[in-house]
This record gives C-alpha cells, sequence and structure tokens, in this order.
C-alpha cells in the first residue's frame, strides 16, 4: 500500500535517502562504464557522467520531495483546506456539527454507562473465570446452597483454583451517629481472592479470622464508607458496633470492585460446627474462580457427579439436588438491565443514522453549491480519486468536530441521567457508581464520528463528483441544478429518516404504554397515600418473640392514634414489591416426597392487613385480637397454596411448619384461605402464600404501611417521633410512599423507555428537517420553471398542491416502509418485555397520522413560498 | 485542455518505454528513450528519478532491486496494471494535443 510506504517513508528518512542514493550512483556508475567503453579515459568518462547527470543533491531532493509529497503532507494540506471550506459556510458547518454532536453525544452517553453497568461492572482481572454457583431442585429454580454442601465440593473439585461462600444478613450499626440499617455480607477469606481484590485501605481478612470467637473484624464497602464515614481516611482501627457486637475495621475495599453492590459491610464468615454439617439450610451463595482451560459447562458436570455421590449419601437432604453455575457477569445485573441497555443503545445508534442521514442530505445540497468550484478543480488536473479524498478529509474533519461536541454533550447527558436517576439505584448496580467518560468511551465516540463521517459523506461525495466539466464550465457561476439522480438519492435519504423516525416512535409509545401499565398495577391499594418504612429489630434487645410481639403491637398501635391514619399494618412484603421470601415448608403428618418442591411466600402481617389491602377471605377465618403469642398459633393461607398441596381435601385445621425439615420454627394451624394477592412485579413464577399472624410469629424485620387521609410524607415526623418514644434506638429505614416504593422498582425500566422517548423525539425532530430540506431545496431549484408555470396561467393553489403533493408522497412511502420496520421492532420488544402489546392499533394509527400531519406541516412552509413566486422576478433572475 | 503538460509528456515516454520493454532500471529508460527516438529527445537524467518516484507512489510502476548483466545493483521499474491504464489515458491525450496543436499550426 502505497500510504503505508510514504508514512514508512517519513519514519525512515535516512532509509529512503541511502536508498535513493544508491540509485543514483547505480546510474552514474553504469553511465561511467558505458563512457569508459567509448574509449574515455576514467577521469574524463567520470565528468561527463556527472556534467550529463546534473546536481544530484537537487535531484535527491526532488525524489525525497515526490515520494512524502503525496502522504502525509497532502493529508495535512487537505485537512487545512477542508477547514478553509468549512470555515467558508459557517452555517452549513454549524448545523451538522450541532447534529452531528447529538447523535454521537447520546451515543457516547449511552455506552459509557452502558459499559460501567454491563460491560465491565467489576475491575475483576480475568472475569470470564470467576462464576457464580447455585443448587437447585425439581422446578425450583437456582437455589442458594447448603454450607455443608459447599464443604464437600471445595474439598472434591479439581475444576477450581478457589471456591469462596458468603450469605448476607441485615444488621443494624450504633455506635457512630444514629443508629442505621446495614447489609453486612459475611465471607470465606478467599472471597476477596477469588474477585482479586486489594484494598484500598487496610488488609483483607486472613483464614484465622474465619473462625468463631476471632472474627470481629470489618471490611467496608467503598460507597458505604464514603456515605457513612465521609471517606475517612483514618478509619482503619476504629471500632464499630454491629447489633451490639463491636468490630474492628481493617480496611476499605475499593470502588471499582463493588459486589455485591447491596452490601455496606464485609464480615468474616465464621460458622458454628451444626451450620458446617448443615445440608437443608439453603442459605449461602457460592463464588468460584475457575481454572485455566477449565469451561464453565466442565466445571458444572464435575460439581454435579459430586451432588449426585452427595445426594446417595445423604438421600433424605440432598436427594434431587443438582448443581448450575453461570458467569458471575450473568448475574450481577439480572437479565433486565443488559437488556434495557441493549434496547436503549440500539435506539441510540438508529438516531446515529437518522443523524448521518439528515448531514448526507444537507451534504447532497452543498455539493450542488460547490459545483463550480470541483469543476474548477477538475479543470486544473485534480484527479477524482483526489477530490473525492479531499471532499471525505473535510467529512471526516466534521465527524470529530461533531465528537468533540458530542463528548461535551455526551458528559451533560451522563450528568443529568445520574442526577434524575434515584440514589438508591447503585445498590442494584454494581458499575453505577463506575460511569465516567474513560479511554473505551473515547475511542467509541471516536470510531462513530469517523463511521459517521463516512456514512454521511460518502455517497454526497461521489455525487458531487458526477458533473460533467464542460457543461458546468459553460454554466458558469449561474445556479445550478441537481440531476435527477442526485434528488432520488435525497429522497431515499428523507424517506429513511421518516421511517427510522416512525419505528422509533412507535417502538418508543409502545414501551410507555406498556410501562404505564405496570406503572398502574397497585393502582388500587391507592399506593399514593401509604407511608411506608421498614423496621428491623436488633437481635440483641428483642430477643423473644415476646418482646417482637409486643413491639409490633404497640408502634401499630401509636402509629394508628395519628391523625389522619386509617390503617397501619406491618407484612414483611407489600405486594407488587419483588421483596417476598419463597420457603420450603412442611406439612404435618404428610413427609415432603424427596426431590419435590414444596415452597411458598412467608408473610407474616398484622390483623389488620387483608381488609386494608382489599384481600378476601373464601373461607375459614381472619386474623383476630385473640391470636396471640399465648394462642394456638394460625395461618391463612391463599387459595392457590390450598389446590396445590391439599388438591383433595380442605386445608382447614391442617398444621404447617415454615422452614426445611429440621426447623425449629412453630406448627401452625391453618384456619383461613385468602383471595390471590400478586407479590411480584417482574418473576413471572406463581408463588402461593402463607399468610402467619405478626402477633404469633412475629418477624425479626417489617416493612410498615401506614395509610392515610391526606399527604402521607406529612405524617413522616410524627410518626417517627411515636416510634421513638417507643424505642429512640430504632433507625427507620427508606420512610417513602408506597408509589414511591413501587416506582423505584421500575427505574430501570422507565430509564428505557425515557431514553428511547427521547431517542425518538430527536429522530422525530431530524425526520421533520429532513423533509423541509428536501422540500425547501426543491423549491428554490424550481424557482424559475414555478414562475414559468405561474405566467403561463397555472394557479397558485396548483402549484401549493404540487409541492405537498410531493411531499405526501416522500412521507408516504416513508411511513409505509417505517410502519413494517416498527411492527417487527414491537414483536422484539414485546418478546422481551411483559405489558408491552405488539399490536396496538392505537398507537400505530395514531402515531401514523401524527408523524404524517408533522411532515406535511414541514413542508408547508416551502410549498407556500414556492406558490407565492413572483413569476416576474423569477425570470428576471435568471 | 486536456492534463498535458512537459510533465505528462515524461511520464508518457517512461510509461511507454516499460510497456515495450518490461523491467528496465533508470538508466535503461534514458538509454531506451534516447536510441528509440533517434537521439532526438534527450531526457534530463536529473529529472528523471523525481518523476519515477513520483510514478512509484501513485501506483502506475512498481520497483524492485537487483544485478545488471555487468553485475552492479541497480533498482529495476516495471508497469503495474494501473499504470498500463494510465498509460491508455495520456496517449490518447496526447493524439488530442498533437492533432490541435497541429489544426493550429495550419490554419491559414
Amino acid at each position: 500500500m502505497a500510504i503505508f510506504r510514504r508514512i514508512a517513508n517519513l519514519m525512515h528518512r535516512s532509509n529512503v535517502d541511502r536508498e535513493i542514493d544508491a540509485e543514483l550512483e547505480s546510474h552514474i556508475a553504469m553511465r561511467i562504464d558505458e563512457n569508459i567503453a567509448r574509449g574515455m579515459s576514467p577521469d574524463e568518462a567520470r565528468r561527463d557522467a556527472l556534467v550529463r547527470f546534473g546536481n544530484t543533491t537537487a535531484t535527491r531532493e526532488h525524489v525525497v520531495a515526490a515520494d512524502a509529497m503525496l502522504g502525509i503532507e497532502s493529508f495535512w494540506a487537505d485537512v487545512r483546506y477542508a477547514w478553509r471550506q468549512l470555515i467558508k459556510s459557517p452555517g452549513f458547518t454549524v448545523t451538522v456539527a450541532i447534529t452531528l454532536a447529538l447523535g454521537i453525544g447520546a451515543n457516547t452517553a449511552i455506552f459509557s454507562s452502558m459499559d460501567a453497568v454491563v460491560l465491565r461492572p467489576l475491575a475483576v482481572p480475568a472475569m470470564d473465570r470467576v462464576v457464580t454457583v447455585f443448587e437447585r431442585q425439581d422446578r425450583s429454580g437456582d437455589r442458594s446452597v447448603a454450607l455443608a454442601n459447599y464443604f464437600d465440593w471445595s474439598r472434591q473439585t479439581r475444576s477450581f483454583e478457589e471456591l469462596a461462600v458468603r450469605t448476607g444478613a441485615d444488621m443494624s450499626l450504633t455506635g457512630a451517629g444514629d443508629a442505621a440499617h446495614v447489609h453486612a455480607e459475611m465471607t470465606s477469606a478467599d472471597f476477596f481472592s477469588v474477585l482479586r481484590i486489594q484494598p484500598v485501605l487496610g488488609r483483607l481478612f486472613v483464614a484465622d479470622e474465619c473462625r468463631p470467637g476471632r472474627d470481629s473484624v470489618a471490611l467496608l464497602n467503598y460507597g458505604f464508607w464514603q456515605r457513612r464515614f465521609a471517606g475517612n481516611p483514618h478509619i482503619v482501627g476504629q471500632k464499630i458496633e454491629l447489633d451490639q457486637r463491636t468490630y474492628t475495621v481493617i480496611g476499605v475495599l475499593p470502588k471499582s470492585v463493588q459486589y455485591p453492590s447491596e452490601a455496606d459491610i464485609f464480615l468474616p464468615l465464621a460458622p458454628s460446627p451444626q451450620q458446617i454439617a448443615d445440608r437443608s439450610d439453603h442459605d449461602y451463595l457460592v463464588n468460584g474462580r475457575l481454572r485455566d482451560g477449565v469451561t464453565v459447562n466442565q466445571a458444572q458436570a464435575e460439581l454435579r457427579t459430586i451432588a449426585e455421590h452427595l445426594a446417595t449419601t445423604y438421600p433424605s437432604t440432598n436427594l434431587g439436588w443438582t448443581v448450575r453455575i453461570e458467569p458471575l457477569l450473568d448475574g450481577i445485573n439480572g437479565d433486565l438491565t443488559p437488556l434495557y441497555y441493549r434496547l436503549v443503545m440500539g435506539a441510540t445508534l438508529f438516531v446515529l443514522l437518522i443523524v448521518c442521514a439528515n448531514v448526507a442530505n444537507l451534504q447532497f445540497a452543498r455539493g450542488i453549491e460547490r459545483r463550480p468550484e470541483i469543476a474548477m478543480r477538475t479543470a486544473l488536473g485534480a484527479s477524482r480519486t483526489r477530490l473525492l479524498r479531499q471532499l471525505l478529509t473535510e467529512n471526516l474533519l466534521l465527524g470529530l468536530i461533531g465528537a468533540v461536541g458530542g463528548l461535551i454533550f455526551g458528559a451533560l447527558y451522563l450528568r443529568l441521567t445520574l442526577v434524575l436517576m434515584p440514589e438508591r439505584v447503585a445498590r442494584h448496580m454494581s458499575g453505577w457508581s463506575n460511569i465516567s467518560l474513560n479511554g473505551r468511551v473515547f475511542a467509541f465516540s471516536l470510531l462513530l464520528a469517523l463511521l459517521a463521517g463516512l456514512i454521511s459523506g460518502f455517497a454526497p461525495a461521489l455525487e458531487a463528483l458526477r458533473l460533467n466539466l464542460s457543461d458546468q464550465l459553460k454554466a458558469g457561476s449561474r445556479g445550478t441544478t441537481a440531476s435527477a439522480r442526485s434528488h432520488r438519492l435525497r429522497s431515499i435519504f428523507a424517506i429513511a429518516q421518516v421511517s427510522l423516525a416512525v419505528a422509533l416512535v412507535i417502538g418508543a409509545a409502545l414501551m410507555s404504554k406498556g410501562m404505564r401499565a405496570q406503572l398502574h398495577v397497585a393502582d388500587g391499594y391507592e399506593p399514593q397515600k401509604i407511608l411506608t418504612f421498614g423496621i428491623t429489630l436488633p437481635a440483641s434487645r428483642y430477643d423473644t418473640p415476646q418482646k417482637q410481639a409486643a413491639w409490633y403491637d404497640d408502634s401499630l398501635a401509636k402509629l394508628r392514634a395519628l391523625p389522619g391514619v386509617t390503617h397501619a399494618n406491618v407484612t414483611t412484603a407489600l405486594p407488587y414489591s419483588d421483596y417476598a421470601w419463597n420457603r420450603e415448608f412442611q406439612i404435618e403428618n404428610r413427609p415432603a416426597a424427596p426431590g419435590k418442591d414444596q415452597s411458598a411466600l412467608d408473610l407474616p402481617v398484622s390483623a389488620d392487613y387483608f381488609s386494608a389491602f382489599h384481600i378476601g377471605i373464601v373461607a375459614g377465618r381472619k386474623f383476630e385480637t385473640g391470636d396471640s403469642a399465648q394462642s394456638t398459633p394460625v395461618a391463612i393461607v391463599s387459595r392457590r397454596f390450598a389446590v396445590r398441596y391439599f388438591p383433595t381435601q380442605n386445608p382447614l385445621g391442617h398444621r404447617i411448619r415454615m422452614g426445611g425439615r429440621d426447623s425449629r420454627e412453630p406448627w401452625v394451624t391453618i384456619v383461613g384461605i385468602s383471595d390471590e394477592a400478586k407479590y411480584t412485579l417482574w418473576d413471572q413464577n406463581e408463588y402461593a402464600a402463607v399468610y402467619l399472624d405478626a402477633a404469633q410469629v412475629p418477624p425479626a424485620g417489617a416493612t410498615y404501611a401506614v395509610a392515610t387521609k391526606g399527604d402521607p410524607l406529612a405524617l413522616a415526623g410524627s410518626a417517627r417521633r411515636a416510634l421513638a418514644s417507643i424505642d429512640p434506638g430504632l433507625p427507620l429505614d427508606t420512610l417513602e410512599t408506597y408509589r414511591q416504593l413501587l416506582n423505584e422498582n421500575l427505574v430501570g425500566l422507565m430509564f428505557a423507555a425515557g431514553m428511547i422517548a427521547l431517542d425518538a423525539l430527536v429522530a422525530l425532530f431530524l425526520a421533520a428537517i429532513g423533509i423541509f430540506g428536501v422540500m425547501a431545496n426543491l423549491v428554490g431549484e424550481r424557482t424559475r420553471e414555478i414562475g414559468v408555470r405561474l405566467a403561463m396561467g397555472a394557479r397558485r393553489e396548483d402549484v401549493l398542491g404540487m409541492i405537498l403533493r410531493r411531499a405526501s408522497r416522500l412521507t408516504a412511502i416513508g411511513l409505509g416502509t417505517g410502519l413494517v420496520l416498527a411492527f417487527c421492532l414491537a414483536r422484539l420488544v414485546a418478546n422481551l418485555l411483559r405489558g408491552v402489546r405488539p399490536d396496538d392499533p392505537v398507537v400505530f394509527i395514531g402515531i401514523a397520522v401524527a408523524i404524517a400531519a408533522i411532515a406535511l406541516a414541514s413542508s408547508w412552509v416551502p410549498a407556500r413560498r414556492a406558490s407565492r413566486v413572483d413569476p416576474m422576478q423569477a425570470l428576471r433572475s435568471e | 485542455m486536456a492534463k498535458t503538460d512537459l510533465q505528462g509528456t515524461l511520464d508518457l515516454l517512461v510509461l511507454k518505454t516499460l510497456a515495450q520493454n518490461g523491467a528496465l532500471h533508470g538508466y535503461g529508460i534514458v538509454q531506451h528513450i534516447q536510441s528509440a527516438s533517434g537521439e532526438l529527445l534527450r531526457v534530463e537524467e536529473g529529472s528523471l528519478y523525481p518523476a519515477l518516484h513520483r510514478m512509484e507512489q501513485n501506483g502506475w510502476i512498481a520497483a524492485e532491486w537487483s544485478m545488471t548483466e555487468t553485475n552492479r545493483r541497480a533498482k529495476y521499474y516495471k508497469l503495474t496494471a494501473q499504470g498500463r491504464r494510465q498509460l491508455q489515458q495520456a496517449e490518447d491525450s496526447f493524439d488530442q494535443l498533437v492533432k490541435g496543436v497541429r489544426a493550429v499550426l495550419r490554419y491559414a
């Protein structure tokens, strides 16, 4: 390749010089040889040769210049020339730069956020080697791991370098400011080496600290250290108190690896001998690092073999249990977040395509204006490739200007999303706090800029070069018109813009509609009138069910006494909160069939809960005030529970117990059957539910739901004071309305829908500009013809109609292809997102009509201008 | 006027020479043009090499180092496919030039 050789020449200038010298010397030597052969003396021969050749130094310089000039030098010349051209038409340049900046900026912002959240949420070296291990049984789906099984695996496996285990717990932090509810993660010491984490301060756990009695050390997650301790650099060595036990902070974990993202504090996992031997309590999460060369499937096959052995050795606990392994990355964000990001990224790239079409359209128009210039340069000897290179250089320069603008725009855009998203998002997304404009993002925008420059510039540049030289020069500086081909191309670009915009707007509208449906699922509960907050009762002070039950009694009584309160209840999970715990349970006198999943949502609630949430009792009775810690514990089961587990019997009067085979929880008697209520928003599984009476089986932590007549948030202060009068040391978590809580669960969808709606708006705007541009240009070129028509007696309405008919044709074709595209897109989105109907006629028709109206409106101005052409002036101006 | 100047003429001569003779070094090209034109045309030897290098950069000719019959190392040039097309064009426009100039001279 010539260009590489030229660049290489510049780099190895001395090499080139040497080569040229050698060539010139060999020429002179040959001349000398021949002169001698003709009978000259050697001296004479040499002199003659040099004279004939002329100045060798000057020749060498000329040769070097010939080598280099065409390369880099001419590239810079092109850049300088392009810059001058752009400066000469500032209107065009600014328009294109802003359009490109918009397209590139949006993509830059989405990519940087996607890069941080989905592609590289954790700065873990060789992340593809790190996996999560689950157990599963029957149709249970992925479950956490029993500790004894974990120890057997890690003793027997050959597939893993390291296999770490952890479990989470909610604790209350005291002794440093206000009491706070924190999430602690108890991990084995090798958890950090699986992730290859180095602390930013202090040190990590050592294996010796993972034993009971030696485990009073704590590591802080970066975000928590910032929030709670304001990034105090002297935190190492300080004491903190968790659930009334003192721990020494020994280190802080890095910002770049905040996994699991909800963890605030890490403590050593120091299991007791009973816990180590436990095979029924599936409560632990296992992460491991695969050995080099071992695939996920191989490791899974190996652990499955081990699990089969365990099932034969311990059939009562392990029968039917097998293992599933997935890469860590898959589990970090769940299924939805990467999906949303892909959707948004796709839509935003669509917008960039529309931007390119728009810029191409502007370039076409400009190409026509530039014909005299191009004709002149051709006449002066510039070759086609030379001119093409020149025009493309101009486009690349525009793309780069757009990229600079795009980075600025992208930074603003990112700041905006970071501000608009609730702070708690960081707790659900490991990579959220790492979003930044980094090297990869720069590279990405640069790539987009080059692509956008090429895509938008290639067709117009080729078109600009298709000119008939002599015609052009004859026409001179007079106004010139574009060829039919150029018109066709421009029309195609305008149609493409309209159809892309149609597809995007319909996609966005369908998504928003689906999202609205989700937002309103819980409307029956009047969530805007309900105040919610969480309470966790510390085990040290509330160490008996009596004390816990007394707290709930007292606190609910205080809350109900507040003015304006209609109901006050506790539950472990509110409907649609995705917070309920699906647990195994036992039925008295009916041994669970080994290998069969027998589970239901475990929902301790206060007695008034059913009437507050309009959950009907279809058989038996409600919880009553007579149900207390002293009376027989009772339960109400959902209708689905009754059908699934008592298909042929009446469940009333039977006794069940939550937990595994060795559970020490009390047996409860089923006294009622309730209507279904839905506790999950995204999870499609249909869970059975068991409601327990919080007065009899009080939970260690619960969510309060306080229904009011007025604004629930106005009640927050008095609710806080009321509870502090019972126990001032209890923190209230996330005090908000039920509506806010529901909305937070939809934050991902709202983000995706919002971004796509924004993309759709930009697309619509650009499409309108596109149509306007094409029509305005058409009218401008045909002014003379229109003048003639008017002079010949055409009516102004005819001219208006002629222009509008043409715009309608463009719009109609654009709409047609756009609707087909939108239909495919809608099918795709509907497959991916629940609540989205792909065949919503209202949306399709409504948006098609709206876009047609916008397109026609944007061609109205040029059409009107055409109808007002003054025939005399139009004819005279030529 | 089409793109034909003195430099263009040198290019044409070099391309034609290489088309007729296959690979040649610079000195050989000079010799051939001189003898083929019946000693009428004498190539300015100092201006030949910049032209050769420019044509090489344009991809019309390719070069490689080789040994002459007299055992000297020399840089041999030969025509590329692109150069062949260029030659065709240059010949055509040269014909045009000659016709045009002749017509002007004969104009009475």
